[in-house]
């Protein structure tokens, strides 16, 4: 075993304290860091990503994977230079006015994180107009907009309509998800795309951004 | 024309139900007690509040019931390896005056006709995340799993306390008990690690009911958990509440009926909705219905209380459920 499949595997299993040990062996033997980021960490939680939605592994597996890929990122991104340069592009993902739900945003911020954007979280109970400043930034790439109640859905119906008038609506693309949502109601908003779990929604925000 | 009570027994154990179980009928909750009246919950639209156990709750007005609040300063347990020294685990003895009105609502369900089905929540999964905060929790299965063993004790201990004291002056003949377990599409833990961490303390408390005087267990959870039902029959459900449409129910009915018997089927999200229609409920509790059948199967809206999100909802699916089980037992 190679030792960048090393690295994938102990990210898969969720290795913390194994990671940054095995990227710095890595880097010492001349590994290019990007491999390492992108087929040591990114390509094993696309791995984590595909096996929680076919319920193999569950949100603890997930979050702990996530948690040993950041440790190893620590240790790498010296040697990959600014974040700018190894970011795919920046996301911004919320929970709706009036709901207070978020492991489901998280996990989704956790999996887009980990697929290589730079993400800025919201938080719960976000206004539209936060939505909509937040998206002015011309480095966002992805809106991600959660709402868990069916109380709170016209909440996001309001928030992509207010996304949908923002002047630079071009540069980004709105995506939508939670346990009430349906690819109906987000054709029905106006949303790019409905996405049903964190992984499936990190695979649908890359292919928009990198094809 | 048999009572709500002898219906439900029925429709459970296989016999000749003469009708559906319309949702909640079967049961009259007790939802106090003396450790209740100390353990504040917030009002709908109202402030936010500090529970008995230390947890800040919220309950905005558009929201179907309070959640925890989990900004860092207001997680009760910042470290999983001091939970001690964070956890302030409330009182639930007291003298049997402070109990008679509690007694007094016991006493007066008609007990022929239905359950008198005494109300817990949260249950020991949502506490450890009420008071750890979600992601915290579900790492500390991983990273500290001797601290969660041993607050899950401690949880459970406190359970058992409240069951003692429950029994004695309440005799309740029903548990209806809250503990939710997944998402709509999948458990938040591993089967193997519900088995590891839960499965022995609802047994425990579980079993306490039952050698109790509780004949009947009912547990909430409105969400997909077809991978425990196993657990939950060893654990001693007899219905599982809030089962979502996610689960395959007919399946579940085909392989573990008579052995457990499964509440909901509809899905609260498909017809407690801003725009709903009583077409659209008479569609789902005829679909439910029809897949489930007559046995082992009660329709039901998988909110986990007699009452909907959205006004008169709840009371529309029990016409509907009426009105189809003339048509359906003829």
């Amino acid at each position: 075993m190679s030792k960048i499949e090393e690295i994938a595997s102990a990210v898969e299993r969720g290795k913390a304290k194994l990671v940054p040990g095995l990227v710095e062996e890595a880097l010492d033997e001349g590994a290019d860091p990007v491999e390492i980021l992108n087929k040591g960490m990114i390509d094993a939680m696309s791995v984590v990503g595909e096996k929680f939605k076919n319920n193999e592994i569950f949100v603890p597996e997930m979050l702990v994977a996530a948690r040993a890929m950041k440790k190893g990122v620590e240790v790498l991104k010296p040697s990959l230079g600014g974040s700018s340069d190894i970011s795919i592009g920046k996301a911004v993902i919320g929970t709706v006015q009036g709901d207070l739900h978020d492991i489901g945003k998280n996990l989704v911020c956790l999996m887009i994180e980990s697929a290589g954007f730079e993400v800025q979280d919201l938080g719960v109970d976000v206004p539209a107009e936060k939505f909509v400043e937040s998206a002015a930034d011309p480095d966002v790439k992805i809106v991600g907009v959660s709402a868990l109640l069916t109380t709170t859905m016209p909440a996001m119906k309001a928030t992509v309509e207010a996304l949908n008038q923002a002047p630079n609506r071009e540069n980004f693309k709105v995506m939508v998800g939670g346990a009430p949502i349906t690819q109906e109601f987000a054709d029905e908003i106006g949303a790019d795309a409905y996405t049903p779990d964190a992984a499936t929604a990190a695979s649908v925000a890359k292919a928009f951004v990198v094809g | 024309m048999l009572s709500p009570r002898e219906n439900l027994l029925e429709t459970i154990h296989g016999g000749h139900p003469d009708r559906f179980v319309n949702q909640y009928e079967y049961m009259s909750l007790i939802m106090g007690s003396p450790y209740s009246m100390r353990n504040p919950y917030p009002k709908k639209g109202g402030p936010n509040v500090v529970n008995a156990w230390g947890v800040t709750l919220s309950y905005p007005d558009n929201v179907p019931g309070g959640f925890p609040v989990h900004t860092p300063d207001k997680i009760v347990i910042k470290d999983i390896e001091e939970w001690q020294k964070y956890l302030k685990v409330p009182n639930v003895v007291y003298n049997a005056e402070e109990w008679e009105p509690f007694i007094a609502m016991a006493e007066k369900v008609d007990r022929t006709q239905q359950f008198a089905a005494f109300f817990v929540a949260p249950g020991l999964f949502e506490q450890c995340h009420y008071l750890l905060e979600i992601q915290n929790c579900l790492m500390s299965f991983y990273t500290n799993p001797d601290e969660m063993h041993e607050l899950i004790d401690c949880l459970t201990e406190w359970e058992l306390a409240y069951a003692a004291e429950v029994c004695k002056y309440l005799k309740p003949d029903a548990l209806f008990h809250h503990d939710d377990w997944g998402s709509q599409q999948s458990t938040f833990i591993s089967p193997d690690m519900f088995r590891e961490f839960y499965k022995p303390a609802y047994e425990k408390v579980y079993g306490y009911y039952k050698a109790h005087g509780v004949e009947l267990i009912v547990h909430h959870s409105d969400s997909y958990a077809a991978t425990l039902v196993p657990d939950m029959i060893d654990m001693g459900i007899d219905i599982w509440q809030g089962v979502m449409t996610s689960n395959n129910i007919p399946e579940l009915i085909r392989q573990y009926g008579g052995k457990i018997s499964f509440m909901g089927g509809i899905d609260s999200a498909s017809v407690d909705h801003p725009g709903w229609t009583e077409e659209e409920v008479r569609r789902e509790v005829r679909r439910a219905c029809d897949e489930c059948g007559k046995l082992y199967f009660i329709p039901n809206a998988s909110q986990g209380l007699p009452m909907s999100t959205f006004p008169g909802v709840y009371e529309s699916l029990t016409r509907e459920i009426d009105a189809y089980s003339k048509e359906v037992f003829k």
